[in-house]
């Protein structure tokens, strides 16, 4: 049977989820920013190192203001992988990341979810990552949709991660 | 119209239904906007489908529904966003796609404007961020730059002065004065620099102050005087014989600004004259508008130059003859706002350029007694040498204050690289004056002369008189040393005269108390 996973995008508005989509998706990338209402849902072929194919459907889903909370709970059902993404230009899109990491995994217990910090090309990485540590804020890698830097990379991996 | 429709009327919905086996197989399919055929997989109509994966055959006896709101559903050229239901039967799924794209493009507005403002902010912030980063890092590093400097460069003045007191052939001399005016040069330039560093930063304070406004104008007519005579130039002044004697306003910087601009107007000017003259606009009260004119004979400014004449680093001449930092003309226009006047240049090429300058000033209505000259002191007669102690931990300016005390004949000098020698030098001999470097390692002049004020009964230690000397030449530099108990400031690089007279003067207040 053909391998087919569901991974869906979370996080605040803004903070570049469909940028992220858009470059995985079709490696483009614009500077306009376009509210994503709802949900757009696309499926990508990806190689796996053993051979086999994955079908991943990625959900790029609206942003949220508040808490992930607000996220319709329709559109995290059968979901494979979460990816948590914040801007790391603006603060408050990984205030409330604790505990919406905490809220995902109370209710998707086996559902993994990985964290992404993007925007990279508008901050110093080196700085960033200090300041990311010294506010004990979890994150599995940091991206730039706009330069392509460690978008690819992050989702082969993920695909690897939910196909063991 | 079937019972799903009727429930959604009130949006006014299109609809399409469809039946899907539980193998995921269209069975029935009304085509209302997505030509999906029947017998295809409905996976292969669009991925979000692929959620049916996840529902096994319903074996209940009741139906099960489940909703999806604003799903973005694509098909070659038709694009719509519906809300989407799944009725789980018996033996199929009913799927039935509720056509609301008006509906949410129409909120989609909405959400476009808020989120925008809120990006916008945002960036508004990062940017303004930023530029204060920006702004800051320039200005520590013109401090530190200036700091860097001016250190060599007051020992290269002040040697050079000595050098000028010793025998020279005429090409030596020659070769100090032009070591000399191109140190002054540089120093000016580091002062210009500074001062357009505040301008920006904000922190330039405009002082209002009584002072001598003919004994000002004198002044250039003295300098100016010289230059024209060596440049074989005419230079006329007309100077309004109705403005008072004293007026209050900002000396140092009305100074800079018709220096500056007389400067530049001796500089491109090879034949002819300038006319420097100053008329009286009005006079209300104890407020009084000046005009100043400065008129010149020389290369003049191509008219699509002229607007960018006050911006920094503008120079029209391509003659590198012509010494310039490009500063000046920023710096005036800067000044001139900030002393709410008016600047305007005409000018035509090769036949001469004007410059109208308007300030205004206040002058006192009662008649005081002209101010104070800088009152003279003498060292008082002693039969053995002041002794002094430098606190400075470069070789370069300590050998340099050396040679200008000890050639006065009056001092002897005791030299502390750094604060900590200082104190224990103090302590074991008497002296008439510190000359204390703000910088110094270990123990820093504030701190050294702190310690020294307070912590020795000994009122030969305590009171005895200190003058801060840094490359920090501006008035915070001397507040701060005055806060922390010195005497007096001086800034690097320091005139001898100015260094002798201040010696003497606190040398001299020591000896009267």
């Amino acid at each position: 049977m053909k391998l087919s996973k569901k991974v869906v995008l979370l996080g605040h508005f803004g903070v570049g989820k469909t940028s992220l989509f858009r470059r995985f998706m079709d490696n483009e990338f614009s500077e306009e920013y376009k509210v994503t209402l709802g949900v757009q849902i696309k499926k990508k072929l990806i190689q796996l190192p053993d051979g086999r194919e994955l079908s991943m459907i990625i959900w790029d889903t609206e942003g949220h203001s508040i808490s992930i909370e607000d996220t319709r709970k329709s559109y995290l059902l059968g979901s494979h992988a979460f990816i948590y993404v914040f801007d790391l230009t603006r603060e408050e899109t990984y205030a409330t990341l604790t505990k919406d990491l905490e809220y995902l995994k109370e209710n998707y217990i086996k559902v993994p979810a990985r964290v992404l910090g993007n925007k990279l090309d508008l901050v110093n990485e080196k700085e960033i990552r200090r300041q990311l540590t010294e506010k004990n804020i979890p994150f599995d890698d940091l991206t730039s949709a706009k330069t392509n830097k460690n978008v690819e990379s992050f989702f082969l991996d993920l695909a690897e991660e939910i196909t063991r | 119209m079937t019972k799903h429709q009727n429930n959604h009327s009130q949006f006014n919905p299109q609809v399409q239904i469809i039946h899907v086996t539980y193998d995921n197989i269209i069975t029935e399919s009304d085509h209302t906007f997505f030509n999906w055929k029947e017998g295809t997989l409905i996976f292969d109509a669009h991925p979000f489908f692929e959620i049916l994966r996840e529902f096994e055959k319903n074996t209940s006896s009741g139906k099960k529904a489940l909703n999806f709101p604003c799903i973005h559903l694509e098909d070659g050229k038709t694009e719509k966003i519906c809300d989407i239901t799944f009725t789980l039967e018996k033996e199929e799924i009913i799927i039935i796609l509720f056509d609301y794209t008006g509906k949410y493009k129409d909120l989609n507005q909405i959400a476009q404007q808020k989120n925008e403002s809120i990006l916008l902010a945002k960036e508004l912030e990062l940017k303004n961020k930023y530029l204060l980063e920006k702004e800051e890092f320039k200005n520590s590093f013109i401090a530190n730059i200036n700091h860097e400097i001016r250190t060599p460069l007051t020992s290269i003045l002040g040697f050079v002065e000595v050098l000028e007191k010793t025998k020279l052939t005429f090409e030596q001399e020659e070769l100090a004065r032009i070591i000399k005016r191109e140190s002054l040069h540089l120093n000016a330039l580091i002062d210009d620099m500074i001062d357009l560093s505040k301008i920006e930063s904000g922190t330039l304070k405009i002082v209002e102050e009584r002072f001598a406004f003919h004994n000002l104008i004198d002044g250039f007519r003295e300098s100016y005087a010289k230059v024209a005579e060596e440049k074989q130039i005419t230079f006329e002044t007309n100077i309004d014989p109705g403005i008072q004697e004293y007026l209050i306003g900002d000396r140092t910087r009305i100074y800079q600004i018709l220096n500056n601009i007389l400067i530049n107007a001796f500089k491109f000017t090879e034949e002819g004259k300038v006319i420097f003259s100053i008329t009286k606009n009005y006079q209300r009260t104890n407020k009084l508008s000046l005009t100043f004119k400065i008129e010149d004979t020389g290369i003049g400014i191509m008219e699509e130059n002229i607007p960018y004449l006050f911006e920094r680093f503008t120079r029209f001449d391509l003659d590198k003859r012509i010494s310039g930092t490009g500063l000046g003309l920023a710096i005036v226009k800067n000044l001139v706002d900030l002393l709410n006047g008016e600047i305007k240049v005409t000018s035509e090429p090769e036949k001469g350029t004007t410059f109208n300058i308007k300030l205004p000033f206040k002058f006192e209505i009662i008649k005081t007694s002209p101010a104070r000259k800088k009152k003279k002191y003498k060292l008082p007669k002693s039969a053995t040498k002041y002794r002094i102690l430098v606190v400075e931990d470069e070789e370069i300016t300590q050998y340099l204050i050396m040679k200008v005390l000890i050639s006065q004949g009056n001092f002897f000098v005791d030299i502390a690289i750094n604060g900590e020698e200082a104190i224990n030098y103090i302590e074991r001999r008497k002296y008439d004056l510190i000359l204390m470097d703000l910088t110094v390692s270990k123990i820093d002049g504030y701190q050294a002369t702190h310690m020294i004020r307070n912590n020795y009964g000994d009122k030969f230690i305590s009171e005895v008189p200190i003058i801060g000397f840094s490359g920090k030449s501006n008035g915070t530099a001397r507040d701060k040393c005055i806060r922390s108990g010195m005497n007096d400031f001086i800034a690097k690089p320091f005139e001898q005269e100015e260094l002798i007279y201040k010696i003497t003067k606190q040398i001299a207040k020591k000896a009267a108390n």
